[in-house]
């Protein structure tokens, strides 16, 4: 098996209304890397990372996720690549209504036979494993409290405990701190980073501060209008690569 | 604020402004100068005084009629609910019309009474004389007519020898064979429920299901159809446009239709009782129900279901953990409120012959009986109550 856990090559989407979000993006993510992707509002980030799992369908060109075509894939095997790639959003994506718990266990449905869904049963295995999860992200007292309940950084926590759950060799997090403050923007990435050295999941990761994507990132991958205009490590981005990027009238903004 | 105060201010603000103009245009716009005030004024004095006039409001009425109204008043203080099994003494005494006299009674030991006269015309003087009654004791006497309707006549109460006498006008009834009697209570019995409790119990119970089946045949069909009219379901299939369209039209018609009027149709097209109430309510709350539903689908986020398509969760996984959570609470509380808006509307159904507690309320009111028709009135104030917050504290729980 090579290095390589995810393989793009001349990926394109092209919107019903014209806009070409992604123009033939390729690249390779390594195992046990975290691959921080930037870029302005609209440059294609978010796109790109749900091409990836095909939450949305690419226009042209392959993805392939540890060997397995999945622009290709029948809906039977997308399943069975989405349910080892976890996913973690901006609005945390949580069902509101539902306990912690529920939401952590349903990271695990890919897994289990949908049948069992009309029943609503997990085995007890899992409910332990989904308290195992809660543990890992720091919030088991809360897996009976109602998602909306908890505060925006616990709610992220609940999505990392939901992708942890699917025991994914690779994680999407679209820009997972964009809605929470500098301090829990700090505390969430840790926990996806520990993700990443402790579990050796690899992580695609879309930020919106350079200076988050420098701090935890070992690659970064710089999009603009769907292109990549950069692919190298944290350090190699200078004045002028920052002005490609992020246009000429930029101002870099720290975060602390 | 004073003209020179507001060009103080309108001074340096117009400086710095890009458009001075907006400013110098605002500052006469005191408020009142703007004929705007006026006109809007002089329609309004207008529109209530058409309305005064076409409503025909008479506040008069409201002093003038009150003495119709005080049996009703009264009534609902003392409404029929508990009614007392007194033990009485009887005794009659006959009164013919028309020049006939009645053969003469026996006489008997114990209680008896006697009229001045046995026989005469509407009108007469008669004089009512008992005697061998409990002494000290109160009762009514009563005359009855040739088919043993009875009216009052007077109250009477007896000595310590046990007599009374009573004197009254002969009353103008039809037929001519009458009985003047005498019930002198001679003790009080328990108390129990009256009869019209449990006729208005009775009907209270017809209501509370009509409402329930009502609700029922609502959510049945209510559920499937707001599906056709939710936007964002619709949107993704081919002429789904047209049947959201369609489908919402249907629900606004059918709720522009109140429940009372589809009543009347159904009362021609089923007959009259429980059955026609049922169906009006049902297709009145398939409408209401409808529209809330699929605005219930419309909100829902599509972020949750995102997120579990992104498990690998398969369709009907999906369904059941990030669509059914989302809608089911909303559907409940829906229901519940509709319920209760049912109960509550099935009350007056029955005024045009839908059944339930109406029916007996307006024959009730129809017959001047207040103190019945205090009893369903209150029947219906407690249980509407009650329902009402049970479904509340239902409703806080699920939503």
């Amino acid at each position: 098996m090579d290095s390589a856990i995810l393989r793009i090559e001349h990926l394109t989407k092209v919107y019903p209304d014209g806009t070409r979000a992604l123009d033939d993006v390729s690249f390779e993510v390594a195992r046990g890397e975290f691959l921080v992707i930037i870029g302005l509002s609209g440059s294609g980030k978010s796109t790109l990372l749900r091409c990836i799992n095909r939450l949305i369908e690419p226009t042209g060109g392959a993805v392939a996720f540890r060997g397995r075509d999945v622009v290709a894939a029948s809906r039977h095997e997308l399943r069975e690549i989405r349910r080892e790639i976890g996913m973690v959003f901006q609005q945390f994506n949580l069902v509101r209504r539902a306990s912690v718990l529920t939401n952590v266990l349903t990271g695990r449905l890919g897994y289990v036979p949908p049948p069992w869904a009309l029943a609503n049963y997990f085995p007890p295995a899992l409910v332990d494993r989904a308290f195992g999860s809660l543990e890992r992200v720091g919030i088991p007292d809360k897996a009976y409290a109602r998602a909306d309940t908890l505060s925006g950084g616990q709610q992220q926590r609940v999505g990392i405990a939901r992708a942890l759950m699917q025991d994914p060799a690779l994680i999407l997090a679209d820009e997972p701190v964009a809605s929470l403050d500098p301090a829990m923007s700090h505390s969430v990435l840790r926990y996806i980073e520990e993700l990443n050295r402790t579990d050796g999941i690899t992580v695609i990761c879309s930020l919106h501060f350079l200076s988050l994507a420098r701090r935890y990132g070992t690659r970064i991958l710089a999009l603009k209008a769907g292109r990549i205009v950069f692919d190298g490590l944290p350090a190699e981005i200078d004045e002028r690569r920052f002005k490609d990027i992020y246009g000429e009238e930029a101002v870099e903004v720290e975060i602390s | 604020m004073t003209p020179s105060a507001a060009r103080a201010r309108g001074g340096p603000a117009g400086a710095v402004a890009s458009a001075p103009g907006g400013l110098r245009r605002r500052r006469g716009a005191v408020w009142y100068r703007s004929w705007r005030l006026y006109a809007g004024a002089a329609v309004a004095v207008a529109v209530y005084v058409y309305g005064w006039q076409v409503t025909q409001i008479r506040l008069g009425e409201l002093w003038r009629g009150a003495y119709l109204i005080a049996p009703f008043a009264s009534a609902l203080a003392s409404p029929d609910v508990f009614v007392r099994d007194n033990p009485t003494v009887r005794a009659a005494a006959p009164f013919y019309y028309g020049g006939e006299s009645p053969p003469a009674a026996p006489a008997a030991p114990g209680p008896a009474l006697r009229l001045s006269r046995a026989a005469g015309a509407i009108g007469d003087r008669v004089t009512a004389t008992g005697a061998g009654f409990p002494p000290d004791r109160s009762g009514v006497l009563w005359w009855e007519n040739q088919i043993g309707q009875r009216q009052r006549l007077a109250a009477v109460t007896t000595d310590r020898a046990g007599r009374f006498s009573a004197t009254f006008t002969a009353p103008e009834v039809q037929g001519t064979h009458n009985l003047v009697s005498v019930e002198i209570v001679t003790g009080a019995g328990p108390l129990r429920l009256s009869p019209t409790f449990f006729v208005v119990l009775s009907r209270m119970v017809e209501t509370v299901f009509l409402a329930l089946m009502g609700t029922t045949m609502g959510v049945v069909f209510a559920v499937p159809c707001s599906f056709l009219g939710a936007k964002n379901l619709t949107g993704h299939i081919p002429g789904g446009r047209g049947v959201y369209a369609l489908t919402r039209t249907v629900f606004n018609i059918t709720r522009s239709i109140e429940a009372l009027v589809l009543a009347i149709i159904f009362t021609v097209w089923v007959g009259l009782g429980p059955f026609a109430g049922v169906l009006a309510l049902g297709v009145h709350s398939i409408a209401s129900l409808g529209k809330l539903y699929s605005e219930a689908i419309e909100s829902i986020e599509t972020g949750p279901i995102e997120a579990i398509v992104a498990t690998g969760a398969s369709t009907l996984q999906v369904v059941r953990y990030g669509v059914v959570p989302q809608i089911v609470p909303q559907f409940i509380a829906f229901t519940i409120y509709r319920w209760d808006i049912n109960v509550r509307f099935s009350t007056v159904i029955g005024f045009v012959g839908g059944g339930g507690i109406g029916f007996v309320l307006q024959q009730y009111i129809n017959l001047l009986q207040w103190r019945q028709a205090a009893t369903a009135l209150w029947m219906i104030a407690i249980v509407v109550a009650a329902l009402d917050y049970a479904s509340a504290v239902v409703r806080e729980r699920v939503v």
